[in-house]
């Protein structure tokens, strides 16, 4: 069974997120909810209508980007927005949405031509066709470099500010944080955590990180005999400190620095991460 | 009505881009038109009292009704349901019957098309005498039409993948080819052989088309070859709809 005893809503819009590492059943839920897989049990509304009921009507509300959107291969990409856009009672004019996804140099291309970022851009249009409501987008960003992630990023909190409600599942942590209002944690086909990014990570207690390169000695000594709450690991050419109280150690070090006359121009600080919180509830790294 | 109208537009533009099935659709068979025609141009089967080229015409339109019907729409619809098109399809409005209704409409155009490529390049080229009545050799053409695309897609049903149609939809369509007489009488043929390309759908609608088109026989003389054929689609088109698969 890919997904059991999994209960949530989304409010009207937010951006959602459903994140977990592959195989949690991130696809098979939104899929359930999309009306590709029927449920053996259970119960999807969207927008007020019983989805497993009444398919149809939700057609015309929803967008969806699969996580690989497969077209003819010999159709132009102009060709199939526009024959997409038959299928719906009112479509976004072709040429508008091509210029939203930065599609209008291509649009004379064959799909089969296209590299994989604006393949995924197609598949965003197409899902747009209808000026949906509620959008699904099954891994948007997965297999694209970090310049195309943040494009499709960009596109993302623009359809918010538009007033859509956008579900989308990742296993990408940062991507959750960046973009997502709640995100639901989902493994081995359940939700094992559901609440905002900042909350799920100050409730899950974690340590802030404290990375020093290229430590001085007096540093060293002051931060092994401080009665502060901290672990100290040794990473090399440096130590990395664990704490739940950040600014005090952060206090101390900063005192004893100047004190030296060290410059700390080798420290960096990251607060606790969706993936710590991952690691923390599983045991288990997002991505093994 | 009107997406139907697109979506026959949409195969048909997919069609004429599709490389391999230009070829066997419409070259293969003018490629066979043209080299009988060139190797039987005076030949005259005296026991059938036909023109050689005449005997074979229908059994090369027959041919071109199984690349259209049996060859291109198995390998076609198992490649595109592989690929998961019509699963991004079903989350449109776009229904699934006017889906396989615009897919039926673009290959019946294209068998009409064949075969009136075929006529109008056999009685041109090879001076071949149509004396049948048009009305009746449509309805035959149709009716064999009916049979090889229920048999095609009766053949998506068995297939899962497109590596596996491409191949298996090839042997049935030779095994039809070879066993259904259309380049050498089946009278040729051993007994045992002969029985069972008697009760092939090929066989038959050659032997039908022949009689209804060239020997100008009325269609009624043609009713036992009909009924096989009709046989055959109706039990293809029974287990396809039984066995028909979206993903």
């Amino acid at each position: 069974m890919a997904v059991d005893g999994i209960s949530f809503s989304v409010e009207e819009g937010e951006i959602f997120g459903v994140l977990g590492p592959n195989g949690a059943g991130k696809t098979t839920t939104v899929e359930t909810i999309e009306g590709l897989r029927r449920p053996d049990s259970g119960e999807v509304s969207v927008c007020g209508i019983d989805a497993l009921r009444e398919p149809e009507p939700i057609k015309e509300l929803i967008g969806v980007q699969l996580q690989t959107t497969s077209l003819y291969d010999r159709i132009r990409v102009k060709e199939a927005v526009d024959l997409f856009g038959g299928y719906y009672r009112k479509a976004i004019p072709t040429a508008t949405l091509l210029e939203e996804v930065s599609l209008t140099d291509k649009k004379n291309s064959y799909v089969s031509e296209l590299s994989g970022g604006q393949k995924q851009r197609l598949a965003l249009a197409l899902a747009l066709i209808n000026d949906p409501g509620l959008l699904f987008l099954d891994e948007p960003t997965t297999g694209l470099d970090p310049q195309a992630r943040r494009n499709v990023w960009s596109i993302i909190t623009g359809l918010q500010e538009e007033g859509k409600t956008v579900i989308l599942t990742t296993h990408y942590m940062e991507e959750a944080e960046e973009l997502c209002n709640r995100v639901a944690i989902m493994d081995h086909g359940r939700i094992i955590a559901l609440d905002t990014p900042s909350a799920l990570i100050a409730g899950a207690g974690l340590e802030s990180r404290i990375e020093l390169d290229g430590v001085d000695d007096e540093l060293r000594a002051m931060l092994g005999r401080t009665d502060l709450p901290l672990r100290m690991v040794d990473s090399g050419d440096g130590i990395i400190i664990h704490t739940k109280k950040p600014s005090l150690v952060l206090k101390e070090i900063v005192r004893t620095a100047i004190q030296c006359g060290v410059d700390l121009s080798n420290i960096s600080v990251r607060r606790a991460t969706l993936e710590d919180v991952f690691l923390a509830l599983t045991g288990r790294q997002l991505r093994e | 009505m009107k997406i139907l109208a697109r979506q026959v537009m949409l195969e048909t533009r997919l069609f004429l881009r599709r490389k391999d099935d230009l070829f066997w659709t419409l070259a293969f068979p003018l490629f066979f038109i043209v080299l009988f025609g060139l190797i039987y141009q005076d030949v005259v089967w005296e026991d059938l009292g036909l023109r050689a080229i005449e005997y074979l015409l229908p059994g090369i339109i027959v041919m071109a009704l199984m690349t259209s019907g049996i060859m291109a729409t198995a390998s076609g619809f198992v490649e595109e349901r592989e690929r998961g098109i019509y699963r991004r399809l079903s989350l449109t409005p776009l229904k699934r019957r006017t889906l396989l209704g615009g897919q039926l409409i673009q290959r019946y155009v294209v068998i009409l098309i064949q075969t009136i490529l075929l006529l109008v390049v056999g009685t041109l080229a090879f001076d071949i005498q149509i004396s049948g009545n048009l009305f009746w050799s449509w309805l035959v053409v149709t009716l064999g039409a009916l049979c090889f695309l229920s048999i095609g897609f009766l053949l998506t049903g068995l297939i899962k993948s497109a590596r596996a149609a491409n191949g298996i939809s090839m042997i049935v369509f030779f095994m039809l080819m070879f066993l259904g007489g259309i380049y050498f009488p089946n009278d040729m043929m051993p007994d045992f052989l002969r029985t069972f390309s008697n009760t092939l759908p090929s066989t038959n609608l050659n032997d039908a088309l022949r009689a209804v088109m060239i020997m100008g026989l009325g269609i009624e003389e043609a009713w036992r070859e009909l009924l096989v054929v009709g046989g055959w689609f109706i039990g293809s088109l029974a287990v396809a709809v039984r066995l028909f698969r979206w993903e």
